[in-house]
């Protein structure tokens, strides 16, 4: 009795393990697709500076950096954003 | 029935190496459908732990002492929770465990992340096989739970001072926290392997870390709580190398958690955050060599036990692997930016991740000290709470202040303007907080003192946060004050989950300082009408009572409690014996007092037959913050972890429609 | 490379200085304790940590004159006379494996109040009293 519910589910599993490639015996392309390095590590910088930017504004907003200092640090922050947009498109 | 849990283990085995073998090959060699069906096997790798478990479940249930595993540890008038909990209260059930809460956290981990990342799973998916594979092949080879006998007429029972809720909670809650660990180092493992240098894997096992991490800190309250409650020895940490063997995974975790802060904000830390991810798992895997391998004179361990070896050359192989590995990819993963100023919001999580991992490391060598001068001069030399406390004190009280500063202090770099600014008010509610704590006596402990200061700034810093934070958000969108409150948490869940985790290390700070500084302690041998006093209060010991249950005879002493005066109930400590496992519990009194959170604990250490009683008693101001530090910490990880719907669009954004060919 | 000074490395580094100064300070000055078998006792002084067999019978009163009993090798024939006065785990029999704290005084060894721990070989968590 356990033999056999041993061997069924001994060979579910092995169809479960086989079931890509009996899903698509001869495929297209069977190649294991990766995103562009590049560009993801842009997207990354993009969402860094966008999130720089936000939290400055922030931390002006509730008076952990003066006015001075604001100004001082948007700007370069500022334009790197603008740089990893362009580079994105 | 015991031939199908053998039988499930082998299969088990069987997928989780060709996980390994497949998996490592499909994804080195860029191939779809064998990495799916790599995937595939860690997926049914979780239903043959799935079914082994529910053999061994239905052995326990069904009392089926052919099962030697059932005959040791539980009995057939033991109720039917603690029966079930028998599961994991034995060496090769509760590795059992540890590979079912693995396989099922391989599979969600597999599945979640299957479309967005495939890449990454492909190589994260060998590095979980690998750790399945282990398990599996001690449970199948060394250590089978599925041992059968001759069935005796009944078990051996459970110890009784296991019998209560908390022991059904403790492990699993633990076991969830220990395995948890191991998705985010599969992935950074996955990313290494790959030669991927970007923060997928960062982002996707974000969640995983915190989760396991949450899971470690509850399941440690828990096993606190037990220890206070239930053994009774007026104490609830008492540094025990297995109770070290959960806190050591958690303050790496706990340091990881902040220093991925960084890297995603500035790109920078990320050698030493595969570092941490690396040191985290390597202490979940020693902790749990360490409560199961007796290795080391504790009262959790069991004597010398055939897996020790076994788990110390799994944990040497990782360790050396994974930093070879790390090693090997150095080059890729230089930081793009540096560090600005020593006075910056990342610089405190530098000194926050230094502290917390010298605590750790501290620890650690605290543990593995007597089996060093074992080897090294030939007699073991342990160190006891003394040492533990000092670093705690130590590391641990910049700490608290760090949790106070962080959060006043800017991005890259923090003027003097404004850093007089934000100081100001938790600087002044802190000493107004000293002045007040030294008037009302507690410059009796100059390290309390300083300690109760800084909790005082912390939470002070904590509320400015909110209150600035929702002001800003007012007048940015003119909400009322709670719709600003409620929009802002929502928003920034991360960062406001993180302040009221922050409040609970501060509520467990004040706890723990009270009840470990300011407490108060006498003992008295009383005859019937005697009093005793501890601290505030007067005890007089009035009857002695017995009484027989079901399995154990009672014995009460009944004692009156009074403070200033005023009478303030009874209180029954005593102790119970039980004549099947023949053995004595101590039943500790506990009276908690809810307006002040102090503890009066009351322990019958001996009755004499003359109908005298030896009393012990404690009084432990502010304890029970501990308890609610618990939950608070719970609350605040709640929000921390709570889904955000934006950024997961944006998150998917991101990953999706970028696919090339390579 | 640039030539401006990084920080974070002079952070690092002072911060590992410090620490090991704590420690060095610390192993100094406090140390633990040898953790040794009733055998391995003879003419030691000082505060060590006992570990072994508890032998039946045990006489006495831990909370009065003293608990005394005789502590065994665990898996040796070397023992020495014990007397306690403190604190008894629950689980502290005949027996049982214990671990106790103190030092020998004409060649009885005498334990500290409360460091009597006991454990219990084959089952889960034991009690204990620290």
């Amino acid at each position: 009795m356990t033999l056999a519910v041993a061997a069924v589910l001994a060979m579910l599993a092995v169809l479960f393990v086989a079931a890509p490639f009996l899903r698509e015996p001869a495929p297209a392309r069977d190649v294991l697709d990766e995103p562009d390095a590049g560009r993801l590590e842009l997207a990354e910088e993009r969402d860094r500076a966008l999130a720089a930017l936000k939290e400055l504004e922030f931390d002006h907003r509730t008076g952990k950096i003066g006015d001075e200092d604001y100004r001082e640090l948007v700007g370069p922050l500022r334009s790197r954003a603008a740089e990893v947009l362009r580079a994105l498109d | 029935m015991a031939d199908l849990g053998r039988a499930a283990l082998v299969l088990c085995l069987g997928l989780s190496l060709y996980a390994v073998v497949a998996g490592a090959y499909a994804a080195h060699s860029r191939k779809r459908r064998l990495a799916a069906s790599a995937a595939n096997a860690l997926l049914a790798s979780f239903g043959a732990a799935a079914v082994a478990s529910a053999v061994l479940f239905s052995a326990l249930w069904r009392h089926d002492f052919s099962f030697a595993y059932v005959a040791d540890s539980t009995s057939l008038d033991l109720p039917l929770g603690y029966t079930l909990s028998a599961f994991w209260g034995g060496q090769e059930g509760s590795l059992l465990l540890w590979l079912l809460v693995l396989t099922g956290y391989s599979a969600a981990a597999v599945l979640l992340n299957r479309r967005r990342t495939r890449d990454l799973v492909a190589w994260a998916v060998p590095v979980l096989g690998v750790v399945a594979v282990f398990f599996s092949f001690l449970l199948v080879a060394v250590a089978s739970p599925f041992v059968t006998q001759a069935a005796p007429l009944d078990g051996q029972g459970l110890n009784p001072s296991l019998q209560n809720p908390y022991m059904l909670a403790h492990p699993p809650l633990l076991y969830l926290g220990y395995v948890g660990l191991t998705v985010p180092f599969a992935f950074a493992m996955g990313a290494l392997l790959s030669r991927r240098t970007d923060e997928r894997w960062l982002v996707a096992t974000r969640r995983w870390t915190l989760t396991a991490w949450t899971f470690l800190g509850v399941g440690q309250l828990l096993g606190a709580h037990w220890a206070y409650v239930e053994v009774g020895w007026g104490g609830y940490y008492a540094w025990d190398p297995v109770e070290n063997a959960a806190l050591m995974p958690w303050l790496a975790a706990t340091a990881f958690l902040h220093s991925v802060m960084v890297q995603e904000k500035k790109g920078m830390l990320r050698v030493w955050n595969v570092l941490l991810v690396i040191l985290a798992f390597c202490l979940s895997l020693f902790g749990t060599f360490l409560t199961r391998s007796g290795i080391l004179n504790s009262i959790h361990s069991f004597t010398e036990s055939s897996i020790g070896p076994w788990f110390l050359g799994f944990i040497a192989l990782v360790t050396f692997g994974s930093l070879a590995l790390l090693f090997l990819r150095l080059p890729l993963l230089r930081a793009r930016t540096r560090l600005e100023s020593a006075i910056s919001r990342e610089a405190t999580f530098l000194y926050n991740n230094l502290l917390l991992v010298a605590l750790c490391l501290t620890i650690f060598w605290g543990v593995v000290f007597p089996i060093v001068s074992e080897v090294v001069r030939g007699e073991a030399v342990t160190v006891g709470p003394p040492y533990y406390n000092f670093f705690l004190k130590v590391f641990g009280l910049p700490l608290l202040l760090l949790m106070g500063i962080g959060p006043l202090i800017a991005w890259r770099r923090a003027s003097l303007a404004g850093l007089r600014r934000t100081f100001a008010w938790p600087l002044g509610a802190a000493l107004l907080a000293g002045v007040v704590l030294l008037a009302l006596g507690a410059g009796s402990s100059p390290v309390g003192l300083v300690g109760y200061t800084f909790c005082a700034f912390v939470l002070a810093s904590i509320l400015g946060e909110f209150f600035v934070g929702t002001r800003a958000r007012r007048s940015l969108s003119r909400e009322s004050w709670p719709a600003a409150f409620s929009s802002l948490v929502a928003r920034n869940r991360r960062r406001y989950g993180g302040y009221v985790v922050h409040a609970a290390i501060v509520l467990l700070a004040i706890g723990v300082i009270g009840s470990s500084v300011y407490d108060s302690t006498a003992e008295a041998k009383l005859g019937p009408g005697q009093t005793m006093n501890v601290g505030n209060y007067a005890l007089t010991y009035t009857d002695l009572q017995e009484r027989e249950t079901a399995n154990a005879r009672e014995v009460r002493a009944e004692v009156a409690v009074s403070r200033d005066g005023r009478a303030l109930g009874i209180v029954r400590p005593g102790k119970n014996s039980y004549p099947v496992e023949d053995q004595v519990s101590n039943e500790m009194a506990i009276r908690s007092d809810l307006v002040t959170g102090e503890d009066l604990l009351l322990i019958a250490e001996q009755v004499n037959p003359d109908g005298t009683v030896h009393f012990r008693a404690l009084v432990l101001p502010l304890v029970n913050l501990i308890w609610l530090a618990g939950a608070v910490f719970l609350a605040g990880a709640l929000v921390t972890l709570w889904p955000d719907a934006r950024e997961q669009r944006r998150l998917a954004l991101r990953a999706e429609g970028r696919l090339v060919d390579a | 490379m640039s030539r401006r000074s990084n920080p974070a490395r002079l952070v690092i580094a002072l911060s590992v200085a410090a620490i090991l100064a704590v420690f060095l300070l610390y192993t100094s000055v406090a140390g633990g304790t040898p953790s040794l078998k009733p055998s391995e006792l003879q003419g030691r002084t000082g505060i060590v940590t006992l570990a072994g067999l508890v032998i039946a019978p045990v006489r006495g009163d831990a909370h009065g004159s003293g608990l005394r009993f005789e502590l065994r090798d665990i898996g040796g024939s070397g023992s020495v006379p014990v007397r306690y006065r403190g604190s008894v785990p629950d689980l502290f029999r005949a027996g049982r494996h214990i671990t106790l704290t103190g030092e020998l005084r004409n060649g009885v060894f005498v334990g500290k109040p409360g460091t009597l721990v006991t454990k219990c070989p084959s089952k889960y968590t034991a009690k204990k009293q620290t």
